[in-house]
């Protein structure tokens, strides 16, 4: 299934929240427009480095997809003039294979995040949903409460209805991505990016199984299930309505 | 054919400089030598002659006109001065005595030395020789000439000039022989060379050029073209295999696409069925697109300038991520992922790179090691270089097949339909290879062993492979 109950009710949020598209290839800006609309985003397009710096400069945007390779000014460099002017529009960078070199994984150390080509609809519209989503949350929270799942980002102690719950660290690292990520689709090379700090993509299900054993921890014997899997794209931390 | 080669090497036209310089100098050096021992034989004479007018005019100046007529006279008959000529004239250059009867038209040498060749020689010589002479006057007006004869130095002239013909001749001749056959030689090793490079163009890259075992440079090139021709085959093989295996693997998924797009074609489905259907092919399709991916990455990692991006990494660190990551997936199919480390190995190296490929041994290991086994990471000093070992209690890898399974696709017999892509254990070498790690695969009695040994991280700072 391509869509899901809980991607319908996420459309509605995503409404009247606006994203810029610069890209050069017709065929690739055409399915970016496609699927981001699809999912309630308004689109601007820009069809080169220049276009796109100049929109960038005086638009209202929450998130920007920026290609690695555009014609007049590069998209590194496009995003470089953005961020000195002190326009802090999330970008997501769309590169081939190829062009992912260390400047752009350095990018996310400024909340950016980037996608390698060729990518599938789902992959990109999750990561501009989390970016778009960290945009507006304060990123200073102590403590986070998704239904009766309560995390203590200080003490680094996660709880449900008062019971802790115990994991390791780095179950807890993911545990805190999902939850930073309410109610949004987080795919498995997101995960393996935030939690991990890996860029590749995982070619087994291991991140299935891990994630698993995360759910069993915080799902299992309790009145409903708070970790979902999205099928074909990855996970979700919700409660329920 | 080779004549005509020969003619027109390079080494020929070298050799022909070689002789042009060479013949140069020698001729150089025989002139030098022509010259100078032909002004110390001049000087000589000149001396003798500077002598023997002395002597003829203190004679005239002690004992007056008629006993230097007299000593002339002696002098001019003597057999022992058979060489000599002797004239002494009046004021108005008419005869008084000596053996020369008239003052000769000769040309002046320098300020009182003349050369000339008597016009009237009475001596028992062949031909009338060239004399070498000075001119004295004497008081009241008496001219004086007493010359010698200057003849053995032409014949020394004449012959040193000869000698050097023959010398110059001689020693181009053989510089030419010389020069031919080294052609011809370089030319015949060079033709071997064409004649094999032919045969490839035209054949394939099955030849190789003979080796004579004379251990000289045209052996050294041979063997090293032969060596690049062995590499050059061993690429293209793997390429072929790879293109085999690239249309193997996909052509499955793909002609599995293909058939359902066209049965759904020709149905009528609703709304439902067509997305399960969409949602099918997708997933097929992105299977044969992350083939393509890691296809694609293996080569970019092949290709990549080594220490790029480089930094210093604990191995231990890594592989207890790796287990901590695999201990799920492990626990699931009923495997024992247990970690057997030293504290802190330090190695030079990408990390996402090494959590790749220990990723990869730990699933190969999971899914080929056997159900209910027991799977060991271990990072181990060994003389001070980092190991990094993952042993399974599976099947293992026949030695015979060790060397093949680290090819891009290649897949034992009987786990071509288990899953996997066949491309993981080709990466963990791309990436060893990228490391200057040495990979290793053992026999665990039962299982298989695999270990990456990595360089001392200072050898691999200092560039020392």
């Amino acid at each position: 299934m391509l869509a899901t109950q809980g991607w319908e009710l996420d459309a509605m949020a995503r409404s009247a929240r606006h994203v810029l598209v610069i890209e050069d290839d017709a065929e690739t800006a055409e399915q970016l427009v496609d699927a981001l609309q699809t999912s309630g985003y308004r689109v601007d397009l820009a069809v080169d480095g220049e276009d796109g710096l100049h929109r960038g400069l005086t638009g209202d945007y929450v998130v920007m997809t920026v290609d690695r390779m555009l014609p007049r000014i590069d998209g590194i460099k496009v995003i470089r003039r953005l961020r000195e002017k002190r326009i802090m529009t999330p970008a997501l960078i769309l590169s081939a294979l190829g062009e992912v070199d260390d400047r752009v994984r350095g990018l996310r150390a400024g909340g950016d995040d980037y996608l390698v080509k060729p990518f599938a609809s789902r992959e990109m519209l999750a990561r501009v949903d989390a970016l778009a989503r960290r945009n507006v949350t304060a990123i200073k929270d102590t403590m986070l409460q998704i239904g009766d799942l309560q995390i203590d980002l200080l003490a680094r102690v996660a709880r449900r209805q008062g019971r802790e719950i115990e994991l390791l660290p780095r179950e807890f690292q993911l545990l805190e991505y999902l939850a930073r990520n309410v109610g949004q689709v987080v795919s498995r090379a997101m995960l393996l990016q935030h939690v991990w700090d890996l860029h590749f993509d995982p070619t087994t299900n291991v991140i299935d199984v891990y994630v698993g054993r995360v759910r069993r921890k915080i799902d299992s014997g309790q009145p409903y299930p708070l970790i979902h899997t999205i099928r074909g794209v990855g996970f979700c931390l919700r409660a329920p309505e | 054919m080779l004549l005509n080669k020969t003619f027109r090497s390079s080494t020929l036209k070298i050799a022909f400089i070689y002789v042009i310089v060479f013949s140069g100098a020698i001729f150089g050096v025989l002139g030098y030598v022509y010259w100078s021992t032909v002004s110390y034989v001049n000087q000589i004479l000149d001396r003798d002659i500077k002598t023997e007018t002395e002597t003829l005019r203190e004679t005239f100046s002690a004992a007056g006109r008629d006993a230097l007529i007299s000593l002339i006279d002696q002098r001019s008959t003597d057999k022992f001065l058979g060489d000599w000529v002797y004239l002494l004239t009046d004021a108005s250059r008419r005869y008084v005595a000596g053996n020369l009867k008239s003052w000769p038209a000769a040309s002046q040498v320098d300020r009182d030395r003349i050369e000339f060749t008597p016009a009237d020689w009475n001596r028992k010589t062949a031909a009338p020789p060239l004399l070498r002479a000075t001119h004295q006057l004497l008081p009241n007006g008496y001219h004086l000439l007493v010359g010698r004869r200057a003849h053995d130095l032409a014949r020394f002239r004449d012959k040193m000039m000869v000698g050097l013909l023959w010398v110059a001749g001689l020693f181009l001749a053989l510089a030419a022989a010389a020069g031919i056959s080294t052609s011809r030689r370089s030319v015949a090793r060079i033709e071997t060379i064409n004649a094999t490079s032919r045969k490839i163009i035209e054949t394939g890259l099955r030849g190789r050029i003979p080796v004579r075992g004379t251990g000289d440079e045209w052996d050294g090139l041979a063997k090293n073209l032969n060596s690049m021709l062995d590499r050059i085959e061993e690429l293209v093989e793997t390429n072929r295999q790879v293109s085999d295996n690239i249309a193997h693997d996909l052509r499955t998924p793909l002609t599995r696409v293909r058939g359902r797009l066209e049965r759904t074609f020709n149905r009528q489905l609703d709304v439902g069925q067509y997305r399960v259907l969409i949602g099918d092919v997708t997933a097929d399709l992105d299977e044969i697109l992350r083939t393509f991916s890691s296809l694609l990455r293996i080569t970019q990692i092949e290709a990549r300038d080594r220490m790029s991006g480089f930094r210093n990494l604990d191995l231990t660190g890594i592989a207890r991520e790796v287990a901590e990551l695999f201990d799920p997936t492990a626990e699931e199919n009923g495997v024992t992922l247990q970690l057997s480390s030293c504290d802190r190995a330090i190695v030079i190296g990408d990390r996402d790179l090494l959590f790749d490929a220990i990723s990869n041994l730990v699933d190969n290991a999971i899914k080929h090691g056997g159900r209910n086994g027991r799977i060991t990471v271990a990072v181990t000093h060994d003389s001070g270089e980092a190991v990094l070992s993952v042993a399974d209690g599976g099947p293992g890898i026949p030695i015979d097949e060790r060397e093949h399974v680290l090819r891009r696709f290649y897949r034992l017999e009987g786990s071509r339909n288990s899953p996997g892509s066949g491309l993981g254990l080709s990466l963990v070498a791309a990436v060893a290879n990228l490391h200057g790690a040495h990979i290793a695969m053992a026999d665990n009695s039962p299982g298989l062993r695999i270990e990456l040994r990595f360089p001392l991280p200072e050898r691999v700072a200092a560039g020392i492979p």
